[in-house]
């Protein structure tokens, strides 16, 4: 035993002096990516306006404008459907999991018993295992649809298997003048509208309203600015009505990535260059600088101060903060989440199991942000039309997806799940008028969205590696929650998030 | 001679169910994985770039999987040790004839069936801070279950997940070991008592050396169980506590869902081939190591 211990302890030794210093990402790269012809970009903050793109880098094929960009992709021949022989079967793979998707299957039964002509199988998976599965996937595996988060619209365009739904709705002629403009221009770039918003959702602030009764406030104005969150949080710990304020969670999706982007357009300012990455493929995330600072000292005081609890990186259940909520000791009176859990949370926490809240109590409001402007960025999924190189297969899965965002689909499927529906003409139907008529908390999310000034820094970042990119932001929301220097941690992020998508660029550009 | 190649059709035949098996699950994966352990690919794996053999050694020696080994080793030096203690205590315990022994060694030997999975989650349910049944129980006499809790602590976190990863694997070495206990002749325990051997003398002298080999065997399991461990630590840390990670294993740095590498298939072969060596070599240290003082009988 002894013998094996000396022997475990040497070969650690060997490894740990083996160690480079360097990221994995450098892995297997010589010369390094450094090296690389400078891309086109924009100066950190300067703007274009919407839909205008850069000149091309010199790298790329040939000066194009952008129309000529759509004519180069996939076509979408939306008539090849009526000339189909039999109905034509469609897989879609999806990331909707518990009531959503009971809410998907019943939404795709009424369409395939509807008509004759379209049959669609869904294969059900979480988010992450559709990214998985879809990208490892060869041409002849993959789905006819499916349904993607909003951080991989730049990894769908590069990955060069998709027919932009933009090539669709110009030769079906399809009216999107009902759609919400935020909701399309989340997934649209260089010019092209690439897929179809579904299920939007962006973060908002839950909070026990009775709480808010005890420390003496408002129940029905809860907190718009940050100094307004700190000044409701100091009310109620003060009076004794929770032992925190505010619960902060450093989770990737949550407080740690997604939200950083979301007080980013709040603050209007962009968070990567070149517009966030949409008139040119973006080169570096711009969050260490005063705005980024001050947000991070902001949350790292409230910690410090007592203010608020840190539930941590929220990795397992992601919904941790929401817990803190209904923690029978030591909860928090405020926490900052996605409204696609709406349903669930008002269910949960309003179920009478936590003694301290009841469905009466749980209030939603508008994310709180810098200075109290209003706003947020699109979050949630989109719908991707698969390149499967057959026509009736094509224009069957734009049928369906014509389906799904319809008026009268959208507002079943926006009052089941709390999803904000993609066209606006959804909530004068039934059942989501009267839903938010009975229950205003469900319009919240909507009526944040619409808020958001019709400028650039309103349309969210596109980086290839988003999702990483978050990872590491996180990291350093985590450590500064932990007590670590700001301008510090967040130098350290920047660095490695710029390695990232310089490393994710020389791979794909 | 003749004969032997006649039997030549007959002995394919025979073999080739689990020769294709086998070569299909366990032997083109794995050539495949080593294959795009050097190659740089775009987001969906079909351009690529040769980074070369070196590839493998800068990944080996990078931050994120010399971190992630490190964090493995410990693990895997809390759980073996830890469990095959126990489950050599228990099993030792468990082998005595009197009333009622037959429920113990059904409870002692349950979680052997139960998955990773469920037990992970048992632990969660648990540990959980604010909806946790330990935390909201002894909040009061022990601060940290609560804030930050045990999982969420970067000094617990590991120590939290080896203590599920204990508890799920006891129910095997339980009975591996019970086996091995009964298979050990009663003449030996009754000469030991005639020469006035008392009971630790008789444990140490007697049952111990004739465990040997079930115990070298139960080791080597549980490091490979150590060092592939991934469902125990997805479910209970997801990797973290953020920004430390202490409970990052190899594992979960190859298909995490927090990790950097997770959608490059080039790094993630090469990290998962590195894996696969490290236990190769593990395995035959052990054996080595500890070979020699196994008594395997007569």
């Amino acid at each position: 035993m002894k013998r094996l211990a000396v022997l475990a302890a040497a070969a650690l030794v060997v490894a740990a002096a083996c160690g480079s210093g360097k990221s994995i990402i450098s892995a297997g790269r010589q010369p390094p990516v450094a090296t690389q012809p400078a891309p086109v970009t924009l100066p950190p903050g300067e703007t274009l306006p919407v839909g205008q793109t850069l000149p091309p880098a010199e790298t790329t094929i040939a000066p194009t404008t952008t129309a000529a960009l759509l004519d180069t992709l996939p076509q979408c021949p939306t008539d090849a459907l009526a000339s189909a022989t039999g109905p034509v079967q469609l897989t879609f793979w999806h990331g909707m999991s518990g009531p959503l998707n009971d809410a998907l299957q019943q939404l795709t039964d009424t369409y395939n018993a509807g008509q004759s002509k379209v049959k669609v199988t869904l294969i059900q998976g979480t988010y992450e295992q559709t990214i998985d599965k879809y990208l490892q996937s060869g041409q002849s595996s993959r789905p006819d649809l499916v349904q993607m988060p909003e951080y991989m619209v730049q990894s769908m365009v590069d990955s060069k298997s998709v027919v932009p739904v933009e090539a669709c709705m110009k030769s079906s002629g399809f009216d999107s003048s009902a759609f919400l403009p935020t909701g399309l221009a989340a997934y649209a770039t260089q010019g092209v509208q690439w897929s179809m918003p579904f299920n939007i959702s962006n973060p908002v602030l839950y909070y026990n309203k009775r709480m808010f009764k005890v420390a003496g406030l408002d129940p029905e104005k809860p907190p718009v600015s940050l100094d307004d969150l700190r000044a409701d949080s100091q009310a109620i710990v003060t009076s004794g009505a929770a032992k925190y304020g505010l619960a902060l969670d450093s989770g990737f999706d949550s407080g740690g990535g997604w939200y950083i982007e979301q007080w980013f357009a709040k603050a209007g300012e962009f968070y990567a260059d070149n517009q966030n990455g949409r008139s040119a493929r973006a080169t570096q995330v711009l969050y260490n600088n005063p705005t980024g600072q001050s947000l991070l000292t902001f949350m790292q005081s409230m910690l410090t101060d007592g203010l608020a609890v840190n539930v941590g990186d929220n990795a397992t259940t992601g919904f941790d903060n929401l817990l803190k909520l209904g923690d029978a000791n030591e909860p928090a009176a405020m926490t900052i989440a996605t409204s696609a859990s709406t349903g669930t949370v008002i269910n949960v926490l309003g179920s009478g199991q936590f003694p301290q809240i009841t469905n009466a109590d749980v209030g939603v409001a508008a994310m709180p942000g810098p200075g109290g402007k209003p706003g947020a960025l699109v979050g949630g999924g989109s719908l991707w039309v698969v390149d499967s190189g057959d026509a009736a297969r094509t224009a069957a899965a734009w049928d369906f997806i014509t389906y799904l965002t319809g008026a009268q689909q959208q507002s079943q499927w926006a009052s089941v799940t709390g999803y904000v529906p993609v066209r606006t003409d959804a909530l004068t139907l039934d059942p989501l008028k009267t839903k938010l008529a009975t229950d205003p908390r469900y319009k919240v999310p909507y009526d944040q969205l619409l808020a958001s000034p019709d400028v650039p820094t309103s349309v969210g970042p596109i980086l290839g590696p988003l999702r990483e990119v978050r990872t590491v932001t996180a990291q350093a929301v985590a450590a500064i929650f932990g007590g670590a220097d700001v301008a510090t941690s967040l130098a350290a992020a920047v660095q490695q998030a710029n390695a990232l998508i310089a490393d994710y660029n020389a791979r794909n550009g | 001679m003749k004969k032997k190649w006649r039997e030549l059709p007959i002995a394919v035949g025979m073999l080739a169910p689990s020769a294709v098996i086998l070569g299909l699950f366990v032997v083109y994966p794995l050539v495949r994985a080593i294959q795009l352990g050097h190659l740089r690919c775009d987001a969906t794996g079909k351009r690529c770039r040769d980074g070369g053999w070196g590839q493998y050694i800068d990944v080996f020696r990078s931050n994120e999987f010399q971190h992630a080994l490190a964090n493995t080793a410990r693990l895997a030096l809390m759980t073996v040790p830890i469990g095959l203690a126990l489950g050599v205590g228990l099993a030792v315990l468990a082998d005595k004839q009197i009333r009622g022994i037959g429920f113990f060694r059904t409870v002692f030997s349950s979680t052997v069936a139960t998955s990773v999975a469920v037990a992970s989650l048992i632990w969660f349910v648990l540990l959980q801070p604010e909806i946790g049944v330990l935390p909201n129980l002894f909040h009061g006499i022990i601060p940290s279950l609560k804030q930050p809790g045990l999982l969420r602590d970067p000094a617990t976190a590991l120590p939290a997940v080896a203590l599920s990863s204990i508890w799920a694997s006891l129910g095997f070495t339980f009975i591996v070991i019970t086996a091995a206990l009964q298979g050990i002749p009663r003449e030996l325990y009754e000469s030991a008592y005639v020469d006035g051997a008392g009971g630790w003398m008789r444990f140490s002298n007697v049952t111990l050396p004739m465990l040997g080999p079930t115990i070298l065997f139960t080791s080597v399991v549980l490091t490979t169980r150590a060092f592939q461990s991934y469902a125990e630590v997805a479910l209970l840390t997801g990797g973290g506590p953020d920004p430390q990670r202490p409970t990052q294993t190899l594992p979960y740095l190859i298909y995490g869902q927090n990790s950097l590498v997770k959608n490059d298939i080039g790094l993630k072969s090469a990290a998962a081939v590195l894996l696969f060596f490290v236990l190769l070599v593990l395995a035959f240290v052990q054996f080595r190591g500890l070979d020699k003082r196994v008594h395997y009988g007569s």
